[in-house]
């Protein structure tokens, strides 16, 4: 079976597929000789044939935990495995791309979005608001108040209020972060203008990057004056009153006014640039993206930075998740997403490099999850969605007309992204496997 | 019996030393000499043998050398000796008249002492060398034991071995043959005749030896016809002297060396006379000595040098190859080349390998010309059959003309490998980070984009453009957050490099603005409107005939402060703190360059006069001095003393920006002749290093404030990327290597890129051109 045997003979390698589908999705479980040229499409051809379905389903193929991306030949000799044995190979359903819907238009840039919430989409705008979309395409809610641009948002994970009140706090390059209550139970379609509830004041500079406690009590926020403080946000009970989103009349010193100042509880110095982003997603733990090359792990209790890892560019975005919700994806003034495993003892370069784009990495966000995908925005205009057992993208979105500046899921099964374009695009019906 | 006769011919040849054999040639054989009765007595009584021995020892060796000795020794010895001879003898003439050859008696005299000793032991018959020696080391014993036992004379006599018992005989040193045909041997002290002793018969020796074992150590005294026998120090003595050794075991030959001069120290040599005059005057002698040699020389009875012979066999050939021998006029000889030698194959009856066949011969008319053989091997039966060879002439005009062609001289070409002329500087690779990528477009503006200013912290980006507008632009985004239209073409922005006050400085037309760009807090906002708040309205009112350099004012529409000048305003400069900043006015004349203070809100001309038309001045980045650049020179004044402080001559007819390290001490330069100098101005005032990396005009030059980058960027329509490392060790020049060259800008109505600038903390640099663009290239 060399190359040596002749052009005509072909190479064939004995295969038996596995997965972990429904059982009408099973293949005999029993080897096949099939000629090693084949690619995926090929492989899926063969799976689609031997399962004798009516309508063809694509499938894609998992080889010692990675999934094919050439022929099998190709893959078995850059892997250096033997194509003497009977190679296992898994299939699992091929992610699909998926449907655009209406894009949702703003007045300005959208500079944050998040699909924390599985009813609405929050995003932050450039022209000072926050908005909050249902799910049938309705600015329901405008939050107003800032009197700067606002970079970045975090929603406040409380259970309690899950159903009836959404918490969240917007950070602004007005130098203050706003924290806002939302109460979701008027199923008005008109739009509502909110004001904010709390204002955090502290930041010297512009506020880069926002994110909030596992617990919901506190929230972090990164700025410009390269600090990173750590607010308390627990709700006090006659913030209950603010609720119901009062038209705003005043003009906006008194709106200012009104509000409540909050101090910031600790200040964490360490960076030496702007905090890009911020990812709170342990209870005691925050990690923190610089321009300064830098990636740091915090301890919140004792407030002290205890690890750094560093790279050669300037970071925007930062995303903890993945595999045992650990691995950091953190992407920047570059074209490549880098992910860390900070599990490795001593680890200083990323375990992988994720390299497609086409400009800077504006947003990053693995799977809430999915251990394996991910996925990045980038000014090139595209979104990504990434498998890591990959190192080419499963899928490239690309209705964004210029930068896009953030990016996240919603509901698991869609994306929601906002660009330079002033445009939220949110598509559906995206079957992954997890 | 036979072997005593060598033995006497030995001693009648001998001197006529004392020395003779103790058995030998006693006339008169029945006399018995009393030393050897005295000896015989010895065995009974050591001590007294010893004594006796050595008293006639003494006689026998050292008679000759030593007359001279104490009284007191003398006389013990006497005393113990004998009546008869010890008082007889006393220090006198003789030994004065012999000493002259004392030496050379006294060594001949041991010679033939160790002789006979030879001889003696040799022939000792039944007894060999060993036994003697034996017989000694008893001897010896027995010597030490006497010396022990209370004869300490003796060892201080072997000390002092001059002192010796006299001799009985007087006659003196005298040949003793004379005395051959008398019956006395001579006489004593008192006058009376010694009568000669009878001699011993053989038989009476051989049983005296066989009776008396000390027989061998007895020797017989001519000259006083007697009998001693020798002591046990005398033959110890004699044995090592016969060894070779020093005759006294006790001298040490090797005692440390004892220096009795002293040398060191002394400045003076042991004499201190005057140099002879003879040491200045030259030799007559030697002056002679060299006529001669020279005569001879010149006669040719001298020979100097032989003429080298000649080897016999030589290499006949030997020339034909060699090349490298130098001619008179330094040129290398190079020989014709050899015409080929016939081989075999020119032969007219070749072997048959060497004839090709027909089909070979076929293949050579395949074959180009050139490449066929010239000569085709022919086998002809004989000589005479061989044919006239039909390409004679023309080989031999080939021969004649590969001798003219050929070369006759040998030209030393030196060859350049043009990468070793490059100097050697560290990869760009190796280098990084440095800008590389665009990544990032700033579109906005409807007109090329003239100057940029990035603010201190690196947010934000203020450009100024010809279309008249100054525009603020979020560097991370990309987004234009704020826009100023003035109308008219924008020369310079430059932001306060306070971050407190950031405001923005903005050179329009004839103006310059002071924008507030309300990006800080409330604080600061309210702060900058109150600095940019008019405060001496009246001052410059109160005196319009003074013409005040320039008029504040305050601009409502975008709340900003205003400066007009009475000439069109092309840059200005902050100083490093913020308050101070100057402006310059190229058309000015002596007020071209002015300085302003915002909190005073005051303009001052501090320069009376200018070398040229200013193009831009800058403060240094910690310390007070200003550069001041015209067309051809950069000058630097001392703001604190008011003085010039340094001019450099920087080579350049167009200087058209310039850009200063942070350190202060280096300075790079861009000119219109496409030319950038670097300056390190510790090094000398010219530059450093020149760089002609550009086609056309330099538009501007820019350096980083942390990373060791420098740029420049050109009407061409390229920004080239330096790495400019700037060592603290004075020692170390700047080291700077050319990194990378940016393109992307269009070129319109022939501008190319009209500036360039440094993010404060990224690597990243920021470029405008005439395309209106502002792209951002990062590492």
């Amino acid at each position: 079976m060399d190359n040596t045997n002749g052009d005509g003979v072909e190479r064939q390698v004995q295969v038996k597929f596995v997965t972990k589908l429904p059982p009408a999705l099973r293949v005999v479980s029993s080897a096949f000789a099939i000629p090693a040229k084949l690619g995926r499409y090929g492989l899926s051809e063969v799976v689609n044939t031997l399962l004798g379905l009516e309508k063809p389903q694509p499938f894609d193929f998992l080889i010692d935990g990675e999934l094919l991306r050439s022929s099998i030949e190709q893959f078995l000799l850059t892997k250096g495995i033997t194509a003497e044995t009977t190679l296992t190979i898994e299939y699992i359903p091929v992610v699909l791309p998926p449907e655009p819907q209406q894009p949702r238009a703003h007045d300005e840039w959208v500079s944050a979005v998040s699909g924390f919430n599985t009813r609405f989409i929050i995003t932050g705008s450039y022209d000072n608001h926050g908005r909050i979309w249902n799910a049938s395409g309705e600015c329901v809610f405008l939050l107003h108040g800032h009197t700067d641009a606002v970079t970045s948002l975090a929603p406040i994970p409380a259970p309690r209020s899950s159903a009836k009140k959404l918490q969240l706090v917007t950070a602004s390059k007005d130098h203050t972060l706003r924290f806002w209550q939302v109460a979701l139970n008027e199923a008005t379609s008109s739009t509502t203008t909110l004001k904010p509830v709390k204002r955090l004041k502290g930041h010297t500079s512009s506020v880069q990057s926002v994110a909030a406690s596992p617990s919901g009590s506190e929230v972090c926020s990164g700025s410009w004056d390269t600090s990173i403080k750590l607010w308390s946000v627990r709700d006090d009970p006659d913030g209950e009153d603010d609720l119901g989103g009062k038209k705003r009349r005043l003009e906006t010193g008194a709106v200012a006014s009104a509000e409540k100042q909050v101090e910031a509880r600790a200040t964490l110095q360490g960076h030496t640039q702007v905090v890009g982003a911020l990812d709170w997603s342990e209870r005691d733990t925050i990690y923190s993206a610089s321009w300064d090359h830098s990636l740091r792990t915090w301890d919140v209790e004792s407030a002290v930075n205890t690890n750094i890892l560093t790279c050669s560019k300037a970071l925007h975005c930062l995303s903890v998740g993945g595999e045992g919700n650990s691995l950091l994806a953190a992407g920047g003034t570059d074209r490549i997403l880098r992910i860390w495993d900070p599990r490795i003892p001593g680890t200083v370069a990323p375990v992988q490099q994720l390299s497609s784009h086409k400009g800077w990495i504006s947003a990053c966000k693995w799977h809430p999850k999915s251990a394996f995908h991910l996925l990045s925005a980038s000014y090139d205009g595209t979104v990504k969605l990434w498998d890591t057992r990959a190192i080419i993208p499963l899928v490239t979105l690309s209705q964004h007309k210029d930068k896009v500046l953030s990016a996240d899921w919603w509901k698991d099964d869609h994306i929601v992204s906002g660009g330079a374009d002033s445009q939220l695009q949110i598509y559906s019906k995206l079957n992954l496997p997890f | 019996m036979a072997k005593l006769v060598p033995k006497r011919k030995l001693r009648s040849q001998g001197p006529p030393s004392p020395i003779v054999k103790e058995n030998a040639v006693p006339e008169d054989e029945g006399s018995i000499p009393e030393v050897i009765l005295a000896a015989d007595e010895s065995d009974s009584d050591p001590e007294i043998s010893t004594d006796g021995e050595e008293s006639g020892e003494d006689d026998d060796g050292e008679s000759m050398d030593d007359k001279e000795e104490d009284g007191e020794e003398l006389g013990s010895d006497d005393e113990e000796d004998g009546d008869s001879q010890g008082s007889e003898y006393s220090s006198g003439d003789e030994g004065d008249e012999s000493s002259g050859d004392d030496e050379a008696i006294d060594e001949e005299a041991r010679n033939y002492v160790l002789d006979v000793m030879k001889d003696y032991l040799g022939s000792a018959g039944p007894r060999d060398v060993e036994e003697a020696v034996e017989h000694e080391d008893q001897g010896n014993g027995a010597g030490e034991a006497n010396g022990q036992s209370g004869n300490p004379t003796t060892a201080e006599e072997s000390d002092s071995s001059e002192d010796e018992v006299p001799d009985r005989n007087t006659i003196g040193d005298v040949p003793l043959e004379w005395y051959k045909n008398e019956d006395h041997i001579g006489y004593t002290k008192d006058g009376l005749k010694i009568n000669k002793q009878a001699k011993r018969d053989q038989l009476d020796t051989f049983l005296s030896r066989t009776d008396d074992p000390n027989e061998w150590m007895k020797v017989y005294d001519e000259y006083n016809d007697e009998e001693v026998e020798l002591t046990k120090d005398e033959i110890n003595m004699i044995r090592r002297l016969r060894q070779g050794k020093i005759p006294h075991a006790d001298v040490n030959p090797y005692e440390p060396y004892v220096d009795w001069f002293e040398y060191e120290d002394k400045g003076h040599p042991l004499s201190s006379a005057p140099e002879p005059k003879r040491r200045f005057i030259p030799s007559k002698w030697e002056a002679k000595k060299v006529v001669k040699l020279v005569r001879a020389i010149r006669k040719g009875w001298i020979k100097l040098d032989k003429p080298k012979e000649k080897s016999e066999f030589y290499l006949m050939w030997g020339d034909d190859l060699k090349t490298s021998d130098k001619g008179a006029n330094g040129l290398a000889y190079i020989p014709a080349p050899k015409p080929k030698l016939p081989g075999h194959e020119e032969s007219y009856n070749p072997p048959i390998e060497y004839i090709p066949t027909a089909e070979e011969i076929k293949s050579y008319d395949a074959m180009y010309e050139e490449d066929r053989p010239k000569f085709i091997p022919k086998s002809f039966p004989s000589l005479r059959q061989v044919p006239a060879y039909p390409n004679y002439i023309k080989e031999i005009f080939e021969r004649c003309l590969d001798l003219y062609l050929c070369p006759r001289q040998k030209k030393d070409r030196k060859v350049f490998d043009p990468e070793m002329l490059i100097p050697k500087l560290p990869k760009p690779k190796d280098l990084q980070p440095y800008p590389s990528m665009c990544y990032m477009e700033y579109r906005g503006h409807g007109a090329a984009v003239t100057s940029m200013s990035v603010d201190s912290s690196g947010e934000w980006l203020a450009t100024g453009s010809l279309d008249g507008t100054v525009r603020l632009w979020d560097v991370q985004s990309g987004r234009c957050r704020k826009a100023w239209d003035f109308g008219v073409k924008v020369n310079h922005v430059q932001w306060n490099p306070n971050p407190q006050i950031n405001i923005l400085g903005v050179a329009v037309d004839k103006d310059v603005v002071l924008l507030p760009t309300e990006l800080g807090g409330e604080e600061v906002t309210g702060n900058v409107a109150a600095l940019l708040a008019l405060k001496n309205q009246d001052v410059s009112e109160k005196d319009p005939e003074s013409s005040p350099l320039a008029t504040w004012s305050m601009d409502s529409k975008f709340k900003s402060l205003k400066l007009r000048q009475p000439f069109v305003v092309q840059s200005l400069a902050w100083h490093h703190k913020g308050d101070y900043f100057a402006t310059v006015a190229p058309d000015g004349n002596t007020k071209s360059v002015l300085v302003h203070q915002l909190t005073k809100q005051m303009s001052q001309n501090p320069f009376r006069k200018h070398h040229g038309r200013v193009v831009q001045v800058l403060f240094h980045p910690q310390r007070p001095f200003l550069f001041v650049a015209t067309k051809m020179h950069v000058r630097v004044y001392n703001l604190a003393k008011q003085q010039l402080s340094k001019k450099l001559m920087t080579g350049l007819n167009e200087i058209s920006s310039m850009a200063i390290h942070s350190g202060g001490d280096n300075l790079i330069l861009g000119s219109q002749e496409s030319k950038m100098v670097w300056f390190d101005m510790d090094l000398s005032t010219k530059p450093y290093k020149a760089f002609k990396n550009h086609t056309k005009d330099i538009r501007a030059v820019a350096f980083h404030k942390t990373y060791p980058l420098f740029a420049s960027c050109s009407d061409d329509g390229t920004t080239s990327v330096f790495h400019g490392m700037v060592y603290s060790d004075l020692l170390q020049n700047p080291l700077l290597v050319p990194l990378k060259i940016l393109t992307g800008h269009e070129t319109v109505n022939h501008k190319g890129v009209m500036d360039c600038l440094f993010h404060p903390k990224q690597p990243w640099l920021f470029t405008s051109g005439a395309d209106s663009l502002v792209r951002l290239y990062c590492n």
